[in-house]
């Protein structure tokens, strides 16, 4: 499995809370199960002194956006997630394009444009997990499933105070060498992206999809079955 | 007749000149106007100068002939005299004679007219003969006439108003019907059903339904019935009116909800207690019985209901001593051994309620602020359910607070969405307001014992005046009397809140008390003793000292039962010392230098002189013998008693 470390960088500002995350991916260690590797990592944040709060769970589900009866173009996919981080959202998003924050409404919307988007059941993706709270940093450590197999593990560490995406990457890296085994990621993308540096909530969702696209590509060239 | 055709109109002036002839052709030739010369000589023609004779032989013909001769007699005179201007020198006498003479002739003629009368009479100015003609007895009786006639218009007019006004008050007086149920309509709400007419009185409307009101629906429907029980022969009596309400069964009577705090414990006293929704109904002169009891019926939904939510709570809500609720009864326990108690008093029709707490409340028992609190809840109470879910609102927008709205737009996370969503309910709020207000008392009673029991430090609250209904602050200073000014270390701000009291040091240290009083009681006791150590250090740097030592907790000593005994050394500047530890009293020690004891041991074991000056054990001082009010009063006397003088 790769690594793929996404740091967020959340700011928390008076109205809107914004906080800078990084979504990571941890790659398994050798000779464990994925379960071991995400039970090792729990201990570490306990013993680190992280207080578990709770579950979360982050999903992602596929649709194909365009008629099928067209062959000249790619086949354009939508995908909608769902965090638990925020439980009254709704994130679509196209693969680097634009991101929407809506309603639980915009599931049922789905639904009623089946016909122009047809979704892929077999695709979806979610992470489930425990979250942690060390002071002012939230840790999500997740199993990434789909269709009921792990594929792989997802660490999510938010930095609750800063909202300027760059300005805590090295306070991120430097708290995640402290209970992450190996080597930490570079920046990831959607930071170079932002003009003005503040981090948004479907950043996290952009980082998130990265990840799970990169999940299904390993799957599909792999095969099942893990390394 | 606007929009007809315009009509020109011409004006021509008249012919001023007359047509002298017509010729032939048609035209006019017109007599030419007489020019100005012309038209002078034209009158002086009219003019008969050929009259003038000689004025002296007139008789009594025609005193005016005579008159207008003698003044063209004298208009000849004077023309023939102008033209001929100096002539002879008795001109101007002749002239002067021969006015006189005109004037004697004159008069001579005014005379014999008067005298004589034959030809000419002297007739006076007509004037009106009636007067004085008719007799006063006939004037008299028109005088009357006319004023009889006056005086007829005037009470034909006095009678007609004297008439509406009549019936203006009679109908007033008789109030009929359909206007009474007009006025009825005006103030409460009505509908015809079939031939009956109902009326609501329940709080639907200012939003008592919806949530709350499925577990609480009490139609408050009322029926108007026409009041037709009236002998038409009779006199009508004073309150009489023609319509009458009838109030469901359980509505009668009046209601009231009564809030209580009770200490079961006898240190300090109930709290007191509030009726609320209580109104003493008085009627005015011109409200009609049916408002008042329509009025009435209100209120005694309104409390029923209001209990009715606060029941429902009681039962619902999870608190460390559970609520307990006993018919009309809520009792709740805040804190161990206060009990708070809700009931709802209704009293039917004219019964006595031998339960009803009389009327006078002491002033003190009386818990304004929280009255208005509690008031304003329920008003809160009916409003939110009101504006949460009626319009305007979106059609794909579920029900709720509005903002709850943008939660998924912005991705608003949980500690956000729970700060959008209220939790607490009506008891909820009555009781911690409650337990502040008790909370309150009790801090301000304990403070202020403190303060009539010690008078050594005084103890000064300054409470501040602007507060919120569950936090409450004061600012607690301990000073001497007299040195307030290199005194002040010791002062806290005590931030009183719901269940515990937060106490903010001036060197930064924040402490926090539980309600228990005897804790708030202990530390300022020992805030008190600390106060008269760092007193003495101040003092100290006063008097040119010097602090040797200064522990806010020594280790020695005999051990206090309340906080830590704190002491100080301080030193003159020849050496005397002085050691002071207070908290169960304050014990002042002097060490002299060995040289000025005066039981001293001759000894011989001391074999230079320098040794004399070591300091010799402490002697205490018999400090309640000292003169001075207080503790630092006395240990500036103390120190200025043993600074050595230059």
């Amino acid at each position: 499995m790769c690594l793929t470390l996404c740091v967020y960088v959340c700011v928390r500002e008076i109205v809107i809370v914004f906080r800078a995350r990084s979504v990571s991916q941890v790659p398994v260690a050798e000779g464990k199960s994925v379960q071991q590797t995400v039970e090792m990592l729990n201990r570490k944040l306990e013993q680190l002194g992280a207080v578990k709060q709770g579950n979360f769970c982050v999903d992602c589900e596929t649709y194909h956006a365009g008629a099928i009866g067209n062959p000249g173009q790619p086949p354009k996919f939508l995908y909608v997630m769902h965090n638990s981080e925020a439980p009254l959202s709704c994130f679509a998003l196209f693969e680097n394009g634009p991101c929407l924050v809506a309603d639980p409404n915009f599931d049922v919307l789905m639904i009623k444009l089946k016909s122009y988007f047809q979704n892929a059941k077999s695709n979806k993706v979610e992470s489930r997990g425990a979250r942690y709270q060390y002071c002012d940093f939230l840790v999500k450590v997740g199993t990434a499933t789909m269709a009921s197999s792990a594929r792989g593990i997802t660490v999510e560490v938010e930095y609750c105070p800063c909202v300027t995406a760059n300005d805590c990457w090295n306070l991120l890296m430097e708290f995640m060498q402290s209970f992450l085994p190996s080597h930490v990621p570079g920046v990831p993308s959607v930071f170079g992206v932002k003009t003005d540096g503040v981090y948004s909530p479907s950043d996290t969702m952009a980082q998130y999809l990265e990840l799970f696209s990169k999940l299904r590509k390993q799957q599909a060239a792999t095969g099942s079955g893990m390394r | 007749m606007s929009g007809g055709p315009m009509v020109q109109i011409s004006i021509e002036s008249a012919c001023e000149k007359q047509v002298q002839e017509v010729a032939l052709d048609g035209t006019e030739t017109y007599v030419q106007p007489l020019s100005m010369s012309q038209n002078l000589a034209k009158l002086a023609q009219l003019i008969d100068f050929g009259q003038g004779s000689a004025s002296e032989d007139e008789g009594g013909e025609g005193e005016a002939r005579g008159q207008e001769w003698g003044k063209q007699e004298q208009e000849e005179d004077e023309a023939t005299v102008k033209f001929q201007p100096s002539l002879w020198p008795w001109d101007s006498v002749r002239n002067n004679l021969r006015s006189a003479l005109t004037e004697m002739c004159v008069l001579y003629d005014v005379l014999s007219v008067v005298k004589e009368k034959k030809y000419m009479t002297l007739d006076p100015v007509s004037q009106d003969s009636t007067v004085g003609k008719t007799p006063p007895v006939l004037q008299l009786l028109g005088k009357k006439k006319s004023l009889a006639t006056a005086a007829q218009l005037l009470l034909k007019g006095a009678e007609k108003l004297n008439k509406s006004v009549a019936e203006n008050q009679e109908n007033r007086r008789q109030r009929d019907f359909n206007s009474e149920l007009l006025r009825l309509r005006s103030q409460w709400k009505l509908r015809k059903i079939s031939d009956k007419i109902l009326g609501d009185l329940s709080y639907r409307s200012a939003g008592s339904n919806s949530l709350q009101g499925r577990f609480f629906p009490h139609q408050g429907t009322f029926e108007v019935i026409k009041n037709t029980d009236i002998d038409l022969d009779k006199k009508i009596p004073e309150d009489y009116c023609p319509l009458d309400v009838q109030i469901p069964s359980d509505l009668e009577g009046s209601a009231y909800i009564k809030v209580s705090i009770q200490k079961q414990a006898p240190d300090i006293g109930d709290l007191g207690t509030i009726n609320l929704f209580r109104r003493q109904l008085k009627p005015k002169s011109g409200t009609q019985p049916w408002h008042l009891k329509l009025e009435a019926a209100q209120n005694v939904l309104l409390c029923k209901e209001i209990f009715a939510q606060l029941s429902r709570e009681a039962v619902q809500i999870k608190s460390q001593i559970p609520h307990i609720v006993v018919k009309n009864q809520i009792i709740s326990q805040p804190f161990p051994g206060l009990q708070l108690s809700i009931s709802l008093c209704h009293s039917t029709g004219d019964k006595k309620n031998q339960k009803s707490t009389p009327d006078k409340n002491k002033p003190d028992d009386h818990l304004y602020v929280l009255e208005h609190n509690l008031h304003q809840l329920m008003r809160e109470f009916h409003k939110q359910t009101l504006s949460s879910v009626v319009m305007p609102h979106p059609a794909s927008a579920p029900f709720g607070n509005k903002r709850m709205r943008l939660a998924g737009p912005m991705a608003y996370d949980k500690a956000e969405i729970t700060s959008l969503q209220q939790s607490e309910g009506l008891l909820e709020k009555i009781i911690k307001q409650a337990k502040h207000i008790f909370l309150r008392s009790r801090t301000a009673r304990t403070i202020d014992s403190l303060a009539s029991r010690i008078e050594d430090p005084q103890i000064q609250a300054h409470w501040s005046n602007i507060n919120d209904v569950y936090e409450s602050s004061v600012k607690v200073l301990i000073t001497s009397q007299g040195y307030e000014q290199i005194c002040k270390s010791i002062q806290l701000q005590l931030t009183i809140g719901v269940e515990q009291i937060r106490v903010v040091h001036r060197d930064g240290r924040v402490i926090t008390l539980s309600h228990q009083e005897q804790e708030l009681q202990d530390f300022l006791l020992s805030q008190m003793s600390q106060h008269q150590v760092h007193a003495v250090q101040q003092l100290a740097k006063v008097m040119g000292w010097h602090v040797l030592s200064f522990s806010n907790h020594v280790g020695l000593g005999s051990v206090e039962s309340i906080g830590n005994a704190s002491a100080i050394t301080v030193a003159s500047s020849n050496g005397e010392y002085s050691r002071n530890g207070p908290e169960s009293g304050c014990k002042v020690m002097v060490q002299f230098p060995r040289n000025q004891c005066k039981d001293l041991l001759k000894s011989d074991v001391i074999q230079d002189n320098k040794w004399n000056y070591l300091r010799w054990p402490h002697k205490e001082v018999h400090w309640s013998k000292m003169e001075g009010r207080n503790f630092v009063y006395k240990m500036e006397l103390l120190m200025a008693a043993l600074t050595p003088c230059p």
